[in-house]
């Protein structure tokens, strides 16, 4: 009990840190893209309003959900592990 | 100097091999002789056992161990242990010793015998006389004839996955080091000839 207790802590901290980084590298990208999206479409209005407006929509798209596939691939990785070791 | 620097990258290298090569399965083709178990007093050679069976006390000093006894495709005796890797490392969750003992007893072929039984037994770790450690069997499986072809997908996968993780990590070092840590050296170091 002790080692799965051990497990499932440090691979919760582990994906966890991986999942804070990867939604700050990501949101960063993305404002990235916003930017030099601004200049493309030949500046309209305010920067950091046309920046914001798209994060806002990024908030709430598909995309930054699939960033909680780093909890759900792992879990799974570990399930099929178990069940070919011990049942196949 | 620069055999400092070598030295150093061989040594972390040849480190990093030697833990794929304990930890990453593979595969023997053999034939079952005999299946036992034998109490085990660990010692210095202790890193090299795993855990007791899921569920039982993980502190006691000894116990028993299966293990399976074999003789290889080339004539050479293998002797397999055949422990829980339960929770821990490395990650093959394997919790089914007792079933895996009884398949291989359930196999087992001498040399006297009319046809050959050859199984593949899967397993991770080293044989070592000096220090009495043993690879551990994962799981094992009858065939036909010694000469099947096994592929090795799963250490396919994870090498490929390494390798690219290295790679990307080196790229980015290198030019970290060219964009940053060269000219700052530079500044600091003109004119030293």
């Amino acid at each position: 009990m002790m080692q799965l207790a051990r497990l499932l802590i440090f691979g919760f901290l582990f994906l966890s840190l991986v999942y804070v980084v990867v939604s700050l590298w990501s949101r960063s990208v993305r404002a990235a893209k916003l930017r030099s999206e601004w200049i493309g479409s030949g500046q309209p209005g305010d920067k950091e309003s046309f920046v914001q407006g798209g994060l806002k929509e990024y908030d709430g798209s598909i995309r930054r959900k699939l960033i909680l596939l780093v909890y759900i691939v792992p879990v799974a990785i570990v399930g099929t592990i178990i069940y070919m070791t011990n049942f196949m | 100097m620069v055999y400092v620097k070598w030295v150093f990258l061989g040594t972390f290298w040849v480190l990093v091999a030697a833990f794929f090569h304990y930890t990453l399965p593979q595969h023997d083709i053999a034939r079952i002789t005999d299946t036992y178990e034998k109490r085990v007093d660990f010692g210095e050679n202790s890193l090299f056992w795993s855990s007791p069976d899921i569920g039982n006390a993980t502190t006691v000093a000894n116990r028993d161990v299966f293990f399976i006894q074999s003789f290889r495709g080339n004539g050479k005796p293998m002797i397999y242990r055949n422990e829980d890797t339960g929770w821990g490392w490395p990650p093959y969750f394997k919790f089914d010793t007792s079933n895996l003992q009884a398949e291989a007893a359930d196999l087992i072929s001498k040399k006297s015998a009319v046809n050959a039984q050859w199984v593949v037994v899967r397993h991770y770790g080293w044989r070592n006389e000096f220090m009495s450690i043993y690879p551990n069997a994962i799981s094992v499986w009858a065939v036909d004839n010694p000469d099947v072809r096994i592929i090795p997908w799963m250490n396919i996968i994870i090498l490929t996955i390494f390798a690219a993780l290295v790679w990307g990590i080196t790229v980015r070092w290198k030019r970290f080091r060219r964009n940053r840590v060269d000219p700052f050296v530079d500044e600091y170091t003109d004119g030293w000839g």
